[in-house]
């Protein structure tokens, strides 16, 4: 069974309706938001059952989307959390990604300012790397990102998109080592996106993280993951139910290989690793359990099946 | 932008300069600082690197006194002000008390306030000086620089009074030249330092 991430976003009347549907037809919900009057799900759902959704949501005003983003998390790295760069641009990019189903964290970098002075340090490389992808924001000088870049990748090992002041040709032409995405003409700026150019260019940074991330989702296919991290997310849910007391917006964090639990690791380690999931099988066994560098967060890596024989 | 007389972007590279001719705009928008800007000349090398921001300001508009944001009426034994811009009210009422009083200010809403058995008459209260917002535009105008500025550019040298102002800002430490690369600045504007 193919899992495809869509959203829907609907009224509130009998949206239960929707939740028992994609839950019955063996999808998963990711997020729910309820604003207002509407209620936006993010979730993964079977992928020949996408049209009898959309079919059973009309009558209740209910529309479906595609969202390539939803189950992701995206580190978008800040220089600097300076008036220089925020709100605008990182926010701005920050903000958008998550409207489009990603789950976005902001990482401002300690000393990732200047051209001579940038810096990164481990915490801010451990952090980067609990991610899907980084977005990179720099600055509008070429001179200054060649020279830069190489110190900044140190040790990154997730996929980078690189957003910069100049053309995407220079952007490719001068950051060594090379990187996975580029994107041209978004550099620092001091004003709000609401001009139709700057909108447009926002999408292209959400298209070039979609082509990342679906190269990323082809190499992940080769060998499949034990199990769905969408799965285990409900299997935490069912089965460890101080998850349900956390207040952060997303106690699970849905990752494309892996789970970020919000539990502090000591006490909760152990539990989620004997957590059974299947016929005795346990969390322990078909994934990594480690602490996060995010707070006392636990990040939980599936393995593949090449290395644990199992696919539940 | 329409407020400046001269303002120019330099920078060795052609859409770096661009860019930057942008943010100049927008944070002297945000900042409110166009309309008091004669001049500006901003050079930005980031292969040294430099930044400089040269200009000229604006005469200064004059001092703020009662009379410009308020109307005074006098009346027997006491004197109604009717406030039309609240913007300096605190620092009014802050002098009104040092020089009469509490006991003689009563401000009964919020744009009334009634000065009783004072000795000065209606015109030396409209005289009175309240506030002199030339002292904060410098300090405004240097934070702003800040803003322009790229932000690894720590090392900073501003020099600013009698209307003229100058920002050097550089990643490593400043050299001698700074003043002569100033100087040539200003004299792209056709003024001297």
């Amino acid at each position: 069974m193919i899992l495809v991430p869509i959203t829907y976003r609907g009224g509130v009347y009998r949206h239960n309706e929707i939740i028992d549907l994609i839950e019955d037809l063996g999808g998963y919900i990711v997020q729910k938001h309820m604003i207002a009057q509407e209620v936006v799900l993010q979730c993964f759902v079977p992928k020949d059952d996408v049209e009898l959704i959309r079919a059973i949501g009309k009558p209740l005003a209910g529309e479906v989307i595609d969202s390539p983003l939803v189950g992701t998390e995206i580190a978008v790295v800040s220089m600097s959390l300076e008036i220089h760069h925020l709100p605008h641009p990182s926010c701005d990019i920050a903000e958008y990604v998550r409207r489009l189903g990603a789950k976005s964290n902001m990482v401002g970098m300690a000393r990732g300012v200047g051209k001579r002075i940038a810096g990164i340090n481990d915490e801010e490389r451990d952090v980067i790397n609990e991610h899907d992808i980084a977005v990179y924001l720099l600055g509008n000088f070429e001179h200054c990102i060649e020279h830069k870049m190489p110190v900044l990748l140190r040790g990154i090992e997730v996929p980078v998109v690189l957003c910069g002041g100049p053309d995407k040709e220079v952007l490719q032409r001068i950051v060594e080592p090379k990187m996975d995405g580029y994107v041209g003409n978004v550099g620092r700026f001091m004003h709000r996106t609401k001009e139709s150019e700057e909108l447009t260019k926002l999408d292209e940074i959400v298209t070039e993280i979609t082509r990342v991330l679906e190269k990323r989702r082809e190499e992940l296919a080769k060998d499949p993951l034990s199990v769905s991290p969408a799965r285990l997310m409900d299997v935490i849910r069912e089965q460890v139910p101080t998850i349900l007391s956390v207040t952060s917006p997303t106690p699970l964090t849905v990752q494309m290989s892996g789970l970020r639990v919000k539990l502090p690791y000591d006490p909760f380690a152990e539990v989620l690793r004997k957590t059974e999931i299947e016929d005795g099988i346990t969390i322990g066994d078909i994934a990594d359990i480690e602490p996060s560098r995010m707070r006392d967060y636990i990040i939980l890596k599936v393995r593949p099946f090449s290395e644990t024989n199992t696919v539940i | 932008m329409q407020a400046i007389e001269y303002f120019e972007v330099e920078c060795t590279e052609k859409l770096g300069g661009e860019y930057y001719r942008q943010i100049t705009n927008d944070v002297l928008l945000d900042h409110n600082l166009l309309r008091v800007i004669h001049k500006i000349h901003i050079y930005i090398d980031p292969k040294i690197p430099i930044f400089v921001a040269v200009g000229i300001l604006k005469k200064v508009t004059t001092l703020v006194r009662v009379g410009d944001i308020a109307n005074v009426n006098p009346q027997e034994g006491k004197m109604t002000l009717a406030i039309s811009d609240e913007t300096y009210l605190a620092p009014m009422l802050k002098q009104f008390w040092d020089r009469f009083g509490k006991d003689h200010v009563d401000q009964p809403d919020r744009f009334t306030v009634i000065l009783t058995g004072v000795e000065a008459g209606a015109k030396e209260i409209e005289e009175m000086v309240i506030a002199d917002p030339s002292q904060a535009l410098y300090k405004d105008l240097i934070y702003a620089l800040r803003c322009i500025c790229p932000e690894g550019f720590r090392v900073r040298s501003e020099n600013y009074g009698a209307e003229k102002f100058s920002f050097v800002a550089s990643e490593d430490m400043l050299t001698e030249d700074r003043l002569a690369l100033v100087k040539e600045k200003f004299a792209l504007m056709g003024e001297t330092p």
